[in-house]
């Protein structure tokens, strides 16, 4: 177990681990193994990584994906078959208006004002006119939905992501975005009202909804995804980090193929052919 | 009106700024590019009468003709390619375009219904352009258009895509980290080449049975 090492982040997952022993068990000797001492390019390709759990993310992935494919899926793939799309959407409406109120929280954090604005303005248009969320009347008035969330505002404060994280149920993520998500549940209105006056059902039915909702959304590029990829673990992290930095820079930054040239080669000038010039 | 004369200089440069705005022939090509593109992939891909050999043929020659695949072959190989005999570049060139064309082919049939919409075009630098589109999906609960970036190279002759970036994920870079796992998990190309057999051949022989 030599070349077998964890860093702080992995000290931290196995103390939290131990508080479940189905967890900590998957967290036995789990760790990625470190490149080879001195080889530059090896270590910084597991910088970029940075999924020193590997092992056991991949052990909880495959975990998720029965869970998947045993109850979420079919319930999704019945929903998205057996509801027409005009009420799918009114569902969508209703969501995002639900949501709307820690969208403008954060886009207050964040200090956004136009975007504040414009969460604001949208939840009091479609929660009364759109008649209690479930038309998505701001949007043809031109204002646009957006997302924001916690772990969001936490990356604009300039906190890192951490350590990628495959969470049991919710899939993938990271210590920055697990703590967000967390906080978003426990300070929604819609969530907090429900926890008050002990209707906690409302607030796991919304959840439920949203979650089932959101799995029919994403159907078939999933199974594209899981038919045609090599290793689909590594898409999904992939996948998951690009989208998170897209969501963090508000859809704006462009892709971070500009930002790194390590990663967006050298178009060749001139000579007609494809041929990459310089290194790949 | 002595008074406003402050303004000249900012109208001026406002002037100036939707100049620089307008599109250049550069950003002009690649939307038309774009837009024949997006044409002759539904014209030659979506027929429900074609048989999928034929679909398959003609999906080769455009993903042949208009996208660079020999430079994103290599991309996404990533340091790899350093690595790799020329045996071995040649053979996952080859595989590489295979996997693309039997994870692609049928995406396009499912897609055939989605509509893109051609946002504007940026110049990235003085022979890439970024193309930005909508697509709309007919059946999605969310009418909020997909946000889809084509990455354009123009060389002497024509214009290819280069990358094509999804709500913020380019397909390349994903790419690239998944070759990667496999080459770090085989460790070797050698590996990666017989995992790209494997995943090409079971994708055809899913596609015959369907």
């Amino acid at each position: 177990m030599k070349n077998r090492t964890c860093d702080g982040w992995a000290a931290l997952g196995r103390g939290l681990a131990a508080a479940g022993a189905v967890a900590s068990v998957l967290m036995l000797g789990a760790c990625a193994s470190l490149p080879p001492a001195g080889d530059k390019a090896a270590e910084a390709e597991y910088a970029e990584i940075n999924d020193p759990l590997e092992p056991a993310n991949r052990t909880i992935f495959a975990v998720n994906r029965a869970l998947d494919d045993a109850v979420l899926k079919p319930v999704a793939r019945a929903y998205r078959d057996g509801v027409p799309r005009w009420v799918r959407a009114r569902i969508d409406d209703a969501l995002d208006n639900l949501r709307a109120p820690i969208v403008f929280l954060n886009d207050v954090l964040q200090g956004e004002g136009t975007r504040a604005l414009t969460t604001l303005t949208r939840f009091v248009v479609n929660s009364t006119a759109g008649l209690g969320g479930l038309n998505d009347i701001a949007a043809d008035l031109g204002l646009e939905k957006h997302r924001e969330d916690f772990g969001q505002t936490l990356a604009v404060w300039g906190f890192g992501e951490g350590p990628y994280l495959m969470l049991p149920l919710f899939g993938p993520s990271n210590p920055r975005d697990a703590i967000g998500r967390a906080v978003d549940f426990l300070v929604d209105p819609f969530n907090r009202w429900a926890v008050n006056s002990n209707r906690e059902e409302a607030a796991i039915s919304r959840a439920a909804v949203a979650g089932v909702h959101l799995r029919a959304e994403i159907l078939d590029v999933t199974d594209d995804l899981e038919k045609t990829s090599l290793d689909f673990y590594a898409a999904v992290r992939s996948l998951y980090r690009q989208r998170r930095a897209d969501d963090i820079g508000n859809g704006k930054s462009g892709a971070r193929l500009s930002s790194g040239a390590e990663t967006y080669p050298e178009w060749p000038r001139g000579d007609g052919s494809n041929e990459v010039s310089g290194k790949p | 009106m002595r008074m406003f004369r402050f303004l000249i200089p900012v109208v001026a440069t406002l002037a100036l700024a939707v100049q620089a705005a307008a599109a250049t022939p550069l950003e002009d090509g690649a939307e038309k590019f774009l837009s024949s593109l997006a044409d002759d992939a539904i014209q030659s891909l979506t027929g429900p009468e074609k048989a999928r050999e034929d679909r398959v043929k003609e999906f080769r020659r455009l993903f042949q003709d208009r996208f660079a695949v020999q430079f994103i072959g290599q991309w996404t190989l990533g340091r790899s390619w350093r690595q790799a005999s020329e045996t071995e570049r040649k053979e996952y060139l080859v595989l590489f375009e295979n996997l693309m064309i039997a994870t692609y082919i049928d995406r396009f049939q499912n897609y055939a219904g989605e509509a893109l919409k051609i946002v504007k075009a940026v110049a990235d630098d003085d022979n890439r352009v970024t193309v930005h589109t909508d697509i709309t999906r007919p059946n999605a609960a969310d009418t909020k258009p997909v946000r889809v970036l084509w990455r354009v190279g123009k060389n002497e002759t024509s214009y290819k895509v280069l990358d094509v970036v999804v709500e913020g994920a380019s397909m390349s870079y994903t790419l690239q980290q998944e070759f990667g796992s496999i080459v770090r998990q085989t460790g070797s190309v050698a590996g990666l080449l017989e995992e790209l057999r494997k995943k090409t051949a079971a994708l055809e022989a899913a596609a015959k049975t369907n």
